[in-house]
């Protein structure tokens, strides 16, 4: 589904990213996990077209995408949830929902795409016609995901969904998204500062830190590793 | 009583040409933070074009609005690939500085281009209506003016439809609130910017044919600049719907204000409204507070 092979990114002068390579197969969850400006959100904005890397390539279904602009990568079917949701404050729950399928492939689908929408969240449906910037942090975020899914990705990147957040609402999230990855086969990579929750629902998972991947595996098998243990978990 | 009332006429119909003239201007600077001082410079030149058309093919303004707003939506979209494009690049602050360098150049350039082109002398546009009213219990109501608040009404209106109705006037909407969250949607911002760049073009067109009915030369520019930046503060910047009140409020005020001290200081009102408003309520009349 996603290579991501040999990557650098650089903001500027800065060099953000060194030699990143990481694989997320058909219909698995993947989480990358790392502590704060370990650069995990620059690898999902690399890989949704936002930054471009300077070194290495990124391949989506076999296709490369390094070069394509972010806005036809969304028409390749991967969607990025960003850090901060990032709605349109402005305009109704209804809107954004809209504007997350704006793609042409994605507007004949808008009624049926809704109505699954609404089964997994029903607290979007109740909040039509508010606008989003009026929601409680939770609402948004799942309106965040919700919009992100109105154009039907094949790949979903999460970025620090859990950010701000009652951990009660972040497990119900993770939840749905464990949910449609079963029901719909999406694939979902994830990232995240909750490490313990990240690896939970994930087959598989790579540590980032300071711009390199230092250690991957199973979640569960991570999540007793001494490495995570000692660095993340504080327990060990 | 009467002389109140036909000096408040007066100002509602020039109110509904002040909101036509700043529409284009709010448009894209709400989209992209392009502060385009060269709008009265564009309405002034779509005048000179409804004049030639009239005097040449005797074509009816309100009609040449269908030949005028074509041509400046292709100026605009030139202009924009040529000047504007590089910008994009830049952060807000740096995008409304530049922009207002290049549209101040570009207005001088407009100016000067008209008075070369057709001298610095009055012109008039005057199809068979110039000049007739309706007497309503006394208050007269020329047909252009009436015509031309109509015509402001319904552009404004269709506007805030097309920007509320369609996708991609909704995508408009999402570019001008956060650039990096409409691509992640799949929108080109790139292509919605130039295109919402050369509809604040077109949208210079419409109060052009307007200004061609009364005397007009390549001076009202500055006025016609002036004008739009007073309703954009007025309306709330990138607010539509404030624009038709924003203007209509600026008609009123120029009429008290002719009404209570006399015709020299219309100006005067306008400009002392636009420093009240920036002073003690800078999210503008329509607008939320930020």
């Amino acid at each position: 589904m996603l290579e991501v092979e040999n990557v650098d990114v650089h903001y500027g002068d800065i060099q953000a990213l060194w030699n990143i390579s990481f694989k997320v197969g058909d219909g698995e969850i993947v989480s990358l996990i790392g502590s704060n400006g370990a650069g995990k959100t620059t690898v999902l904005k690399t890989i949704s077209g936002i930054l471009r890397p300077t070194k290495g390539n990124v391949s989506i279904n076999g296709i490369r995408s390094d070069a394509i602009p972010a806005h036809e990568i969304v028409e390749m079917g991967v969607v990025l949830i960003p850090e901060g949701r990032r709605l349109f404050r402005d305009m109704t729950v209804f809107e954004n929902l809209e504007l997350g399928g704006y793609i042409a492939r994605a507007r004949p689908l808008k009624n049926q795409n809704l109505k699954w929408i609404f089964e997994m969240f029903p607290v979007v449906e109740n909040r039509m016609s508010q606008l989003a910037g009026t929601l409680s942090g939770g609402e948004q975020q799942m309106l965040a995901i919700a919009r992100g899914l109105m154009s039907e990705p094949k790949l979903l990147l999460v970025d620090e969904l859990s950010l701000g957040l009652a951990p009660l609402i972040v497990k119900n999230i993770y939840d749905t998204l464990k949910e449609i990855n079963r029901s719909r086969k999406m694939t979902i990579l994830v990232v995240e500062q909750n490490v313990r929750l990240a690896l939970e629902i994930a087959d598989r998972g790579y540590i980032i830190e300071n711009g390199r991947i230092i250690g991957e595996g199973k979640g569960s098998d991570l999540l007793k590793s001494d490495q995570v243990k000692s660095a993340y978990l504080a327990i060990g | 009583m009467l002389k109140f009332f036909q000096i408040l006429s007066y100002g509602i119909i020039n109110g509904g040409l002040y909101g036509l003239v700043a529409l284009g201007l709010s448009l894209v600077f709400g989209v992209m933070n392009y502060l385009n001082v060269a709008h009265g410079g564009l309405i002034m030149l779509a005048s000179y074009v409804t004049f030639l058309i009239f005097s040449s093919l005797h074509i009816d303004p309100f009609l040449s609005i269908l030949l005028v707003t074509p041509a400046f939506f292709v100026i605009g979209w030139v202009l924009f690939k040529v000047l504007y494009q590089s910008l994009m690049k830049f952060t807000e602050g740096e995008k409304i500085k530049n922009s207002l360098l290049i549209s101040f150049g570009l207005l001088l350039i407009f100016a000067n281009l008209a008075i070369l082109l057709w001298t610095a002398d009055e012109r008039a546009v005057a199809p068979w209506y110039t000049g007739k009213v309706f007497d309503v219990f006394g208050v007269r109501l020329p047909y252009t003016g009436l015509g031309g608040l109509a015509l402001a009404i319904t552009v404004i209106i269709a506007l805030h439809l097309f920007l509320t109705r369609t996708y991609f006037g909704k995508a408009i909407r999402a570019v001008s609130l956060d650039h990096e969250a409409a691509t992640l949607m799949g929108i080109n911002v790139n292509k919605v910017c130039l295109v919402a760049f050369s509809i604040g073009f077109a949208l210079a067109g419409i109060p052009g044919v307007l200004t061609s009915l009364h005397a007009f030369n390549p001076a009202i520019s500055f006025d016609l600049t002036n004008k739009a930046l007073v309703v954009l503060i007025l309306a709330g910047v990138g607010s539509i719907k404030g624009v038709l009140i924003g203007g209509l409020f600026l008609g009123a005020v120029e009429a008290a204000g002719v009404y209570l001290v006399g015709t020299p200081y219309r100006e005067v009102f306008g400009l002392i409204l636009f420093v009240l408003i920036l002073m003690f309520r800078p999210q503008g009349l329509a607008g939320k507070k930020a």
